[in-house]
């Protein structure tokens, strides 16, 4: 592990739940970037060394699976969590490291973005 | 043979000459004249043709008239062809001949006279004419009952054929008639219910009155509509039914087809009722989306309070409280309102944690019941699937042991890894056991059929039938065993899921497929 605070991006259309999602993370010991679109969190990509791009699913304008699909293709390497309210993921979605329910808690958030950070990692280190 | 066709007469005398007399006086009949002068020769033109009447000389050398006439006789087939004599008037001769009690038999004294001879052997000809006509006429019509006989056989084997109830009967409602398809569809035999009225017997309920039905039949000649009757062993059917009226000469029969509509009134309830569910899923998809975004932010906020620096310990305390009651409230929406696609591809999921999920919703009853559940997970039984189904099998399995325990029952619940020995593959077993009321060996046949349930109206009867289905996608198999002692019965349902080796993996899961990448 290394002495910087992995970086994550954190994107939801909604203020309050951004807000909240951000302190719950900080608190957790990440640094937090946060973005209300997939337009403003592909901008943030390209300037910001991000570990892992945590997105909600139902966003008006862009999709977190539209957003998934732009970033692969702009060449982004990271781990993507989608995180949505209903269970309910398009096939596209699949390309995200995780699917989870927002719903699911706090602390099982953290525990998956601890999960998919430490795999990514890993996948890193053997090549 | 037409009423116009020639006979055959036969005339013997050793004398050519008489023969050539007899020949001109008969010859206007046009009937066909075989002249033979001996009676060897006689009996071998008999054999060859069809005789109409034989005319013969007593007097002959050899063998005389009644020799001949006796040899005739003997034989089964010309016992009633017709023979005249020509003889001299002796008193002798015509008391033999009268002796002749069988057949047609007639004489002529010589001086032959010429009228009298062809008015007899006309006679004789024409009676043979008639008699093959009506033998003709006879052998006809016996091969037309055959022909009409082999048609009704035919069509009463197609009766046998239907599987549909097939009955007849009179207007008191006495069957007369019940088919093969009767017999299999209410498992009553033929001669238990014939004589007996058919609609006792089935316990008929109908869908309008009695007198409405008899209208119909009376003014229309015909009826239809639903009926629900019972079988002999009480299962209760919903048929479709066709009633006509016949009358016949002289009196009036009802004829019935019955057809059973049961199971697929039943699949057409099960479809609305999956129809409901479906609109259900869509409205409980929209509703978890406005709900889960703001509990979501809400239950994090909680958290943050509850290690709020700027909050003493006690409220801290009252934070933490709403944080554990929100995530209730979390999982109850995950649970309920979570109407999922079917996701597509499967996922690395963990038997226990399912069962896990499904115990919790189960909670509520097993506490209210006193049950004692012993849960025991010798593995977490990681398979690849889809998580919904294999929770729809546990809930299934665990849901019906529940029901069936009794107040302060038993419930076991294992999850463990081992070998299968039929197949030898590696997998998890699930095992549900409970304590309650058994299955009976009759139920057990068919415990796996669609609509058979043993919860009368409760249940769907077809939850273990899904079940069977789902476990049968995953290769998995599914059993039961019930054993009855003194002291109670105990009832075990196991299921296996292989695991995939590595290598014949069905699709790649979908969480972590990129990271590989």
């Amino acid at each position: 592990m290394e002495q910087a605070k992995p970086v994550i991006l954190c994107v939801d259309d909604e203020e309050n739940s951004l807000f909240l999602r951000k302190l719950v993370l900080q608190k957790s010991g990440y640094e937090v970037i946060v973005a209300n679109s997939g337009q403003k969190a592909l901008e943030l990509l390209e300037t910001h060394k991000i570990d892992l791009l945590l997105s909600d699913l139902l966003m008006p304008e862009m999709s977190g699976a539209e957003l998934i699909k732009q970033v692969k293709e702009r060449g982004h390497k990271l781990p993507i969590i989608l995180v949505s309210g209903v269970n309910e993921f398009p096939p596209e979605a699949q390309a995200a490291d995780l699917l989870m329910n927002k719903v699911e808690g706090p602390a099982k958030l953290v525990e998956n973005i601890a999960t998919v950070l430490q795999r990514f990692k890993g996948n890193q280190e053997i090549r | 043979m037409a009423a116009n066709d020639m006979v055959n007469i036969l005339m013997v005398d050793d004398q050519p000459a008489k023969l050539l007399s007899y020949e001109v006086i008969l010859k206007e009949l046009g009937e066909n004249l075989i002249k033979v002068t001996s009676g060897r020769e006689a009996l071998e033109q008999l054999l060859k043709n069809d005789v109409a009447v034989v005319l013969m000389d007593v007097s002959m050398p050899e063998i005389d008239g009644f020799e001949l006439a006796d040899m005739i006789r003997q034989h089964p087939r010309f016992q009633k062809t017709a023979i005249i004599f020509i003889s001299a008037v002796h008193l002798t001769d015509v008391d033999r001949i009268k002796g002749y009690q069988r057949g047609a038999v007639d004489y002529i004294s010589v001086p032959v006279v010429p009228e009298l001879l062809r008015a007899k052997v006309t006679v004789f000809a024409e009676l043979h004419r008639k008699t093959r006509q009506l033998e003709n006429l006879n052998r006809e019509l016996e091969q037309r009952v055959a022909e009409r006989t082999e048609e009704l056989r035919e069509r009463a084997d197609l009766l046998e054929l239907a599987t549909e109830a097939i009955m007849v009967s009179n207007t008191e409602g006495i069957l007369e008639f019940w088919n093969s398809g009767a017999e299999a569809l209410y498992g009553w035999k033929r001669e238990e219910v014939l004589g007996k009225n058919a609609h006792q017997i089935l316990q008929t309920r109908l869908p309008v009155s009695a007198a409405e039905i008899q209208s119909s039949l009376a003014v229309e000649g015909r009826w239809e509509g639903n009926l629900v009757q019972q079988t002999r062993d009480g299962r209760e059917l919903t048929v479709a039914s066709r009633q006509g009226l016949k009358s016949n000469a002289t009196r009036d029969v009802i004829l019935e087809i019955n057809r059973d509509i049961t199971s697929q009134l039943q699949a057409e309830d099960a479809l609305r009722k999956t129809e409901r569910l479906a609109a259900m899923g869509r409205v409980a998809g929209i509703i978890a989306h406005e709900i889960n975004n703001p509990l979501e932010a809400i239950t994090n906020a909680f958290y943050l309070l509850s290690s709020h620096p700027s909050l003493d310990e006690e409220a801290q305390h009252y934070a933490r409280m709403g944080e554990q009651e929100l995530l209730r409230v979390s999982h109850i929406t995950r649970q309920t309102l979570s109407f999922y696609r079917e996701s597509q591809k499967p996922v690395a999921v963990a038997v226990s944690d399912l069962v896990d999920d499904v115990l919790e919703l189960q909670s509520r009853s097993i506490q209210m019941s006193g049950i004692t559940l012993r849960k025991k997970y010798h593995s977490r039984g990681e398979i690849e699937g889809f998580p919904v189904e294999l929770k729809q099998v546990f809930l299934n399995l665990i849901g019906n042991a529940v029901q069936a325990t009794p107040k302060g029952g038993m419930l076991q619940v294992h999850v463990f890894e081992s070998q299968e020995w039929r197949k030898k593959r590696r997998g998890v077993y699930l095992s549900v056991c409970d304590n309650g009321s058994g299955i009976k060996s009759d139920d057990a046949r068919r415990l796996f059929e669609p609509f058979f349930s043993t919860k009368s109206t409760k249940g769907t009867g077809l939850g273990l039938w899904i079940s069977k289905g789902i476990v049968q996608k995953y290769d998995g198999s599914i059993c039961f065993r019930s054993m009855h002692f003194s002291t109670g019965n105990a009832t075990c349902f196991r299921v296996f899921f292989p695991t995939p080796l590595p290598g014949d993996k069905i699709q790649e899961p979908a969480a972590f497929s990129t990271a590989t990448k």
